[in-house]
């Protein structure tokens, strides 16, 4: 910190005036010494020249409501570049792309928006209705940006709707009206902002804009831009379903969702468009990737070299290997990049200058000292790990799809040591002797975003496929159950979670004996990974036991020798004293398919970019024995035999409790019964 | 029409057709007045609960037959809404405290505390004590047990307790020492026979001698299981022949199955094919440990003199695990797993001593 506030008092005149609005929370705090000693003349001069940029970066997100506004204003800022106002300015802004050929996209993805949109800008006509885009994709992927460069090649205008705050929402007439000033602090609020999206997503085309002075005609086609949604629909999907529906039938012109995914479990995406609606309102639907490193390095590159010529080295321009380590850092988030880029290359900063030096020291060193951790800079460069940790300043927490993260487990990609490093271990180990490990388990599972229970379970699910020798699956079973063991007391489990997940991770890495060495690594295919199994049938059996129980209550027996002897004896038996539930349940429980092999279970495919938290109430299943809500109903009667009532309808309550003979059915049904636990939660 | 285990079921303590000895001394722990707390336990299918039942009607004669079916809802004092089913006549209450899984406790000490608050009506005419009867006490958590051990003491003037259990050792010593135990063990497979032959004279069957055996061996002396068993061969075949085939339950063929693919190929895909089955025994609510159990005993058909030993340790390793973990199916495979490598190991050594 003291070097930062060094750095600032030596700096010369031009230090102050653009840093301030765009990184102002960092010298907040440690430039507070530093400014009031710059020049008495330099102060005024540089309030001047904050004020207007303080007007635009005053939105919530600055970059998108600007480019927004108006094109022509960023090609205002791209004909003064090089004058010193726009120093001010981030670069996110500065040099947002202007034609396709910028976009760091790639193209067919460009494309494919682009068609889409001449598609339904031409036909709206045609068919009447409002067709509907949905954009996903990682934050910085350059969504937004690439709808903004279209609007100009395509020639459509954009209006966006943004959230109203309160207090635009009561300046605004015609919200007022229905707006009681007294009734303002219960709910009333968060149903009018849905309100308001409603109106605005209905009639905000309804009418032409007026003419004003330039606009052409040809700018009266339009779409709508939604990037924010109001926080009602996050509680409540349905209530945007049904506005989305209204739309589909009376909307006049495209609209475009734009959803950035997250690592967590509930993406909203997923959330607020799910595979039904999707069919139902025929969304289409485009998925962005992080910007590819290639991609973002040559925008990268232009934007330094272009502010180097400009600057006459007052900006120091960061070289080719800075700006690669800027590239892995960012994990694809080019908004990121670049502003880690123009941070890193402001050049009267020598406290960042010693973080660059200690960075780079940091990672030679650590390729050589700790093996597992260590994956050479060439190399990063050149394959696309986001693993391979460089925290460049700014740089984003590098985080990994589930998919992925199995995949990094699972293949366990080594490297061989060079001749001259090669640790031995003594004869008797030998068969223990590995190549060096390209991964690092616990941060792969730190960045999977999932606790190490759930992590174990999908690497549980999936592991087999991977082991040539029984050997190896009996070792790294063995590891899962230590896992397991290791978490078992419910007292220890928060710490001992991440022991727990380290030993499955490692004993599964390591126990692959048939991918030991880096040479003889290739011989694994492309294997799919699933979604494991075992907490849906610990549902299922903890449901059905219980409801074995509740109809059987006659038998007064205890529920183990009710279900290995009773039920399945009953099913051999012809009995037909037994009422309609007993029946279903002695003929989905008491019997099993003798088939020689079941065949697999229906295995649920694990998608790209599945995010893994599908299951809610894991942590139930350590004893405590939930009512399930299908048996609840079943036996609320509480004289009386309940049996005998659940009897009149027995197709009524009692499917959730029972196990569908064909297991596709039970997937189906569970997922319902799962969405159902999460709401009563 | 009932099932035959319900049908013949003995109700009074002089009906019952074996451990007559211990039936009188019942009867004259009940005639002296003074009756104490009870543990009875004993394996599966010995005829506790029938036992019990006697005894309970011994007791207060045949209002005890009565039952009805409660559906009560107690509260814990984390405001957790407890559900569970009970069984009582007017003497006693009949309750499977482990339904209520880690909330045992609570449910132990509200509903003996109803029971014993209130009075019997009659206690001129009728006994001035009520029961209740816990089944699967070895299943309760150590909390519930020790709150048991209080509760006993308070309310012993207004109500006795009658625990029922498979085995003592997981019934914590306090209150071991606080009942008298009574141990049930299960009939001779002698007694089997005797009362299967009896059942099926009163339904008016002929059984031959040789059946009887061959079921009353088959069924490891579980009289439950026994008349099940014969009810069953009843529907497949009758006029009973010596020789016909006794039905199994579909799961002990399915893991008889499983145990044959065990050791019929030891490969990872032969083990995702286990794990397969063992997810469809458990979706068909076979308890994980029953599952290790049978597994283990089919297993160790197959294996050789020294390898039973490995096999048996193995299985009592991974068992304990079973019961400490969460995911039984990490265990489960586990074993299955080391099994496989064992046996894989055993067999190729057998291969190379006969080349040699």
């Amino acid at each position: 910190m003291s070097k930062l506030s060094l750095g600032g008092k030596a700096s010369s005149s031009k230090l102050s005036s653009w840093v301030q609005p765009s990184f102002g929370s960092l010298l907040g705090g440690s430039g507070v010494n530093s400014f009031p000693l710059t020049k008495g003349t330099l102060a005024g001069e540089r309030k001047s020249k904050v004020q207007p940029s303080s007007v635009d970066v005053g939105g919530k997100r600055p970059r998108k409501r600007k480019v927004e506004s108006q094109a022509s204003q960023s090609q205002f800022f791209s004909r003064k570049q090089g004058s010193q106002e726009d120093q001010d300015e981030p670069w996110v802004d500065v040099y947002a792309p202007q034609s396709q050929a910028e976009l760091a996209v790639h193209k067919k993805k460009v494309e494919e928006v682009e068609s889409w949109l001449r598609v339904h800008l031409d036909l709206k006509i045609a068919n009447k209705g409002g067709a509907i885009l949905l954009l996903t994709g990682p934050s910085g992927s350059g969504k937004t940006a690439t709808v903004h460069v279209l609007a100009k090649d395509v020639d459509f205008q954009i209006q966006e709707w943004s959230n109203p705050t309160t207090s635009e929402y009561r300046m605004d007439d015609s919200f007022r009206q229905s707006f009681d000033p007294d009734s303002r602090f219960n709910s009333f609020h968060g149903s009018s902002q849905t309100g308001a999206f409603q109106e605005f997503l209905l009639r905000a085309n309804k009418y032409n804009r007026l003419q004003m002075s330039g606009d052409s005609q040809a700018q009266s086609r339009r779409i709508i831009l939604v990037e924010d949604f109001p926080n009602q629909f996050y509680r409540q999907p349905g209530s945007l379903h049904d506005i989305l529906r209204r739309f589909v039938k009376t909307g006049k012109c495209p609209v475009i969702f734009i959803v950035s995914d997250s690592l967590s479990g509930d993406t909203s995406s997923r959330l607020l468009f799910p595979k039904e609606i999707q069919q139902e309102l025929g969304i289409h639907h485009i998925s962005f990737n992080p910007v590819a490193p290639t991609s973002m390095l040559k925008v990268l590159s232009r934007i330094a070299a272009v502010e180097a010529s400009k600057s006459a080295g007052k900006i120091s321009v960061p070289d080719k290997a800075a700006l690669d380590q800027l590239c892995s850092g960012s994990s694809g988030d080019i908004r990121s990049a670049i502003n880690s880029l123009q941070f890193s290359s402001f050049t009267d900063f020598s406290l960042e200058k010693g973080l660059w030096a200690s960075k780079k020291g940091k990672s030679a060193a650590s390729s050589f000292k700790a093996p597992v951790r260590a994956k050479g800079r060439s190399r990063s460069v050149k394959s696309t790990d986001v693993l391979d940790d460089s925290p460049a300043i700014g740089g984003k927490d590098a985080s990994l799809f589930l998919f992925r993260a199995l995949g990094k487990i699972l293949y366990c990609k080594r490297e061989s040591y060079e001749v001259s490093e090669v640790p031995k271990l003594p004869a008797h180990l030998a068969e223990h002797q590995r190549d060096r490990l390209l991964v690092d388990p616990e941060l792969v599972i730190e960045r999977s975003h999932m606790s190490g229970e759930f992590f174990n379970l999908y690497l549980h699910q999936n592991y087999l496929d991977f082991y040539l020798n029984v050997d190896d699956v009996a070792r790294a079973s063995e590891y899962l159950s230590d896992a397991d063991f290791l978490t078992a007391e419910w007292t220890s489990r928060s710490t001992m979670l991440e022991y727990g997940s380290s030993v499955a991770t490692r004993g599964l890495i390591h126990s692959n004996s048939s991918r030991a060495q880096a040479a003889c690594q290739s011989s694994v295919g492309f294997k799919p990974l699933h979604k494991p199994h075992w907490l849906q049938i610990n549902r299922t059996y903890r449901e059905n036991y219980l409801s074995a129980q509740s109809l059987f209550i006659n038998f007064c027996l205890a529920p183990i020798s009710l279900v290995t002897e009773l039920v399945p004896y009953l099913a051999k038996l012809s009995n037909p004293m037994r009422n309609q539930a007993q029946i279903a349940f002695i003929h989905d429980v008491g019997h099993l398919s003798l088939k020689r092999f079941p065949g697999r279970l229906k295995l649920e495919a694990l998608g790209d970019k599945d995010p893994g938290g599908l299951d809610f109430d894991s942590e139930n299943e350590e004893g405590t024995k939930t009512v399930e809500p299908g048996t609840s109903s079943l036996s609320g009667d509480t004289t009386a035999e309940p049996v005998l009532q659940s009897s009149q309808d027995p197709g009524g309550d009692l499917p959730a409790s029972q196990p569908q003979p064909t297991t596709t059915e039970a997937l189906l049904d569970d997922e319902d019964l799962l969405i159902e636990e999460y709401d009563s939660d | 029409m009932s099932l035959w285990v319900d049908k013949y079921r003995p109700t009074s303590l002089a009906k019952l057709d074996y451990h007559r000895e211990q039936a009188n001394q019942l009867r004259n722990l009940v005639q002296c007045g003074d009756f104490p707390h009870l543990l009875v336990y004993g394996p599966s299918g010995a005829g506790k609960k029938t036992r019990i039942m006697c005894l309970l009607r011994e007791l207060y004669g045949a209002g005890v037959e009565k039952l009805r079916i409660e559906h009560q809802s107690i509260v814990a004092p984390s405001k957790k809404k407890i559900e569970i089913n009970t069984i009582a006549s007017n003497y006693h209450l009949e309750v499977n405290p482990s339904d209520a899984g880690n909330s045992d406790r609570v449910v132990i000490q509200e509903l003996i505390k109803t029971v014993a608050q209130s009075q019997q009506i009659q206690s001129s005419t009728q006994r001035e004590f009520k029961v209740v009867l816990l089944t699967e006490v070895d299943r309760l958590t150590k909390d519930a047990q020790h709150a048991l051990r209080r509760t006993m003491e308070k309310y012993m003037s207004t109500c006795r307790l009658i625990l029922c259990c498979n085995s003592t050792s997981k019934v914590i010593s306090p209150i071991r020492s606080r009942c008298l135990a009574v141990r049930v063990p299960l009939p001779s497979t002698e007694e089997v026979c005797s009362v299967l032959t009896s059942v099926c004279k009163k339904e008016g069957l002929l059984l031959p001698v040789e059946l009887a055996k061959r079921i009353a061996e088959k069924c490891g002396r579980n009289l439950r299981k026994a008349l099940l068993m014969c009810e069953a061969c009843r529907v497949q075949q009758y006029p009973f022949s010596a020789e016909q085939d006794i039905p199994e339950t579909d799961w002990e063929v399915y893991l008889r199955e499983t145990a044959n693919a065990i050791v019929s190929q030891q490969s990872p895909q032969r083990l995702l094919e286990v794990r397969a089955r063992l997810y469809e025994l458990l979706t068909h609510c076979i308890p994980p440990e029953i599952i290790m159990k049978g597994l283990v005993s089919e297993l160790l058909n197959n294996c050789d003199g020294h390898l039973k030993a490995e096999v048996a340790q193995m299985a009592a390793y991974y068992e304990h695990r079973l019961q400490l973990g969460n995911k039984a199916i990490y265990h489960l495979e586990a074993f299955v797993a080391k099994f496989m490598a064992i046996y894989k190991k055993f067999m190729e050594d057998g291969l190379d001593n006969l080349m040699f």
